[in-house]
C-alpha cells in the first residue's frame, strides 16, 4: 500500500514535471531563479570602436535591384540621412551607435535600451512565435531565445524606410530578417554578430560583429534629439545647420 | 572601371561605418576637415543639450564689429562620460577655440577643442581622426 502510493507520487510528480516543461514557463528566463542562472548581460555597455574582429568588415553584396538604387543615390546622393531630423536609424544601426545601451533582463523578456534616440527593444523570451503578419516598425518584432551561453535575438517586421547602411543610398526591404547571437566573451566584454538577410536586397546574407564594453558605473541617460537640433535635412536631401541664437 | 568604383565606394561606406563613431547624429560633410581654424573670444552661451551641445562665442573681428559663432560639439552624454560638466565653459570666458569649419562661410564650425585663460584644456574627441 505504501509502495502504491509512492508510486503514484513520483508518478505525479513525473507528470508535473512534464506539464512544466511543456509549458513556456520553463524556459531559461522565464523566472526570477532561471534569470540568476543566466549569463550577466544586465547592465551598460558600449560599442568599443576600433575593435573590429576577424579583420575588415564583410561588404555587402546587394541584389541587383538594390545595387541599381545604390547607383541611382550616388548619381544624386542626399547629404544626409533623416537622422539628422531626429529620426531614428531603425534596426541594425541603432545597436551601432556611438551611444551606450542597457540590457535588462524580466521573466520572459529581455529589454534593450538604446541610449541614442532613447530607443525600446522588447525581446520576447518566453516561447511566443512572431505575429504571421507583423506591423512594419523601425526596430522590428524580437524573440529570443537561448543556445547554451548564447542569447540568440530573431527580428523581423522593418518598415523599408529605414535605410540598412549609413546613407540612405543601402537600403533593405519590409523582408529583412536579423539574427543576433550576443555572447559574452569574458564578464566585461559581450560580443554581438549579427546576420541580416534580405531575400529582396541582399544577394547573400551579411554578416556584422561587434563588440561591447561593460561600463558598470554608467547609468543610461536622457537623448531628447529635438531638444536643440540645428541639423536638417530638406526633402530633396540638402543638408543644412540652423545658426540662429 | 565604374562598378569597380561603386564597390570601392561601398566598401568604403562599410568601413566609415566602424572608424565614424562621431557620426551618430548627422553627416559632417558639411564642414570642411582640411583645415582648422581658431577663434579666439568670449564665451556667449554655453547649450548643454541634445543631440549637440553648442557653444555660442562672441568675437571682435578686424573692423571692430562683435559677431557671435556657433560651434557644435558631441552630446552631453558623450561628453560628460568624458569629464565634461555643464559648467565646463561659462558666460565671460575668454577661449580660443579650434574648429572645422562651415563650407558654406558661415560663423559656425565642429568644436575640436578649447583653450582657456587660465591654461584649462577641453579635448572634444580623444581621437579627432574620427571626424576626418
Amino acid at each position: 500500500m505504501r509502495n502504491q502510493i509512492v508510486l503514484g507520487l513520483v508518478f505525479l510528480a513525473a507528470i508535473a514535471q512534464l506539464a512544466v516543461a511543456a509549458d513556456t514557463h520553463g524556459l531559461p528566463g522565464s523566472d526570477w531563479p532561471s534569470i540568476a542562472k543566466l549569463p550577466d548581460l544586465n547592465g551598460v555597455w558600449e560599442v568599443t570602436f576600433g575593435g573590429v574582429i576577424g579583420g575588415p568588415p564583410q561588404q555587402v553584396v546587394l541584389t541587383p535591384k538594390y545595387a541599381a538604387m545604390l547607383k541611382a543615390f550616388q548619381e544624386a546622393p542626399a547629404q544626409d540621412t533623416p537622422m539628422a531630423n531626429c529620426v531614428p536609424p531603425g534596426m541594425p544601426g541603432i545597436m551601432l551607435q556611438p551611444y551606450p545601451i542597457e540590457i535588462l533582463f524580466t521573466p520572459g523578456m529581455v529589454t534593450i535600451i538604446a541610449e541614442a534616440f532613447s530607443q525600446v527593444r522588447h525581446v520576447y523570451t518566453d516561447g511566443r512565435k512572431h505575429p504571421d503578419d507583423p506591423d512594419l516598425t523601425f526596430d522590428g518584432h524580437s524573440i529570443g531565445h537561448w543556445e547554451g551561453d548564447t542569447l540568440v535575438v530573431d527580428t523581423v517586421g522593418f518598415t523599408p524606410d529605414t535605410p540598412l547602411g549609413m546613407n540612405m543610398g543601402t537600403r533593405h526591404s519590409s523582408k529583412m530578417h536579423i539574427v543576433e547571437r550576443y555572447h559574452l566573451k569574458d564578464p566585461n566584454k559581450l560580443e554581438l554578430t549579427m546576420t541580416i538577410d534580405d531575400p529582396e536586397a541582399l544577394a547573400q546574407p551579411w554578416t556584422r560583429t561587434a563588440v561591447f564594453g561593460r561600463h558598470r558605473d554608467w547609468t543610461i541617460a536622457e537623448y531628447v534629439c529635438q531638444q536643440n537640433n540645428r541639423n536638417y535635412m530638406d526633402s530633396k536631401g540638402k543638408a543644412g545647420i540652423d545658426l540662429h541664437h | 572601371m565604374k562598378t569597380t568604383f561603386a564597390s570601392f565606394a561601398l566598401l568604403l561606406t562599410t568601413l566609415l561605418l566602424y572608424t565614424r563613431p562621431a557620426a551618430a547624429h548627422h553627416s559632417f560633410t558639411m564642414f570642411d576637415n582640411s583645415k582648422t581654424v581658431v577663434i579666439t573670444g568670449v564665451i556667449k552661451e554655453f547649450q548643454w543639450t541634445n543631440p549637440h551641445t553648442w557653444t555660442w562665442i562672441d568675437v571682435t573681428n578686424d573692423q571692430g564689429v562683435t559677431e557671435t559663432w556657433g560651434i557644435e560639439g558631441m552630446s552631453p552624454n558623450f561628453l560628460g562620460r568624458r569629464g565634461w560638466t555643464k559648467d565646463s565653459l561659462k558666460p565671460g570666458d575668454k577661449v580660443s577655440i579650434t574648429i572645422f569649419p562651415l563650407k558654406n562661410g558661415e560663423k559656425g564650425g565642429t568644436f575640436l577643442r578649447c583653450k582657456l585663460a587660465d591654461g584649462r584644456e577641453l579635448v572634444m574627441f580623444e581621437n579627432p581622426k574620427v571626424i576626418q
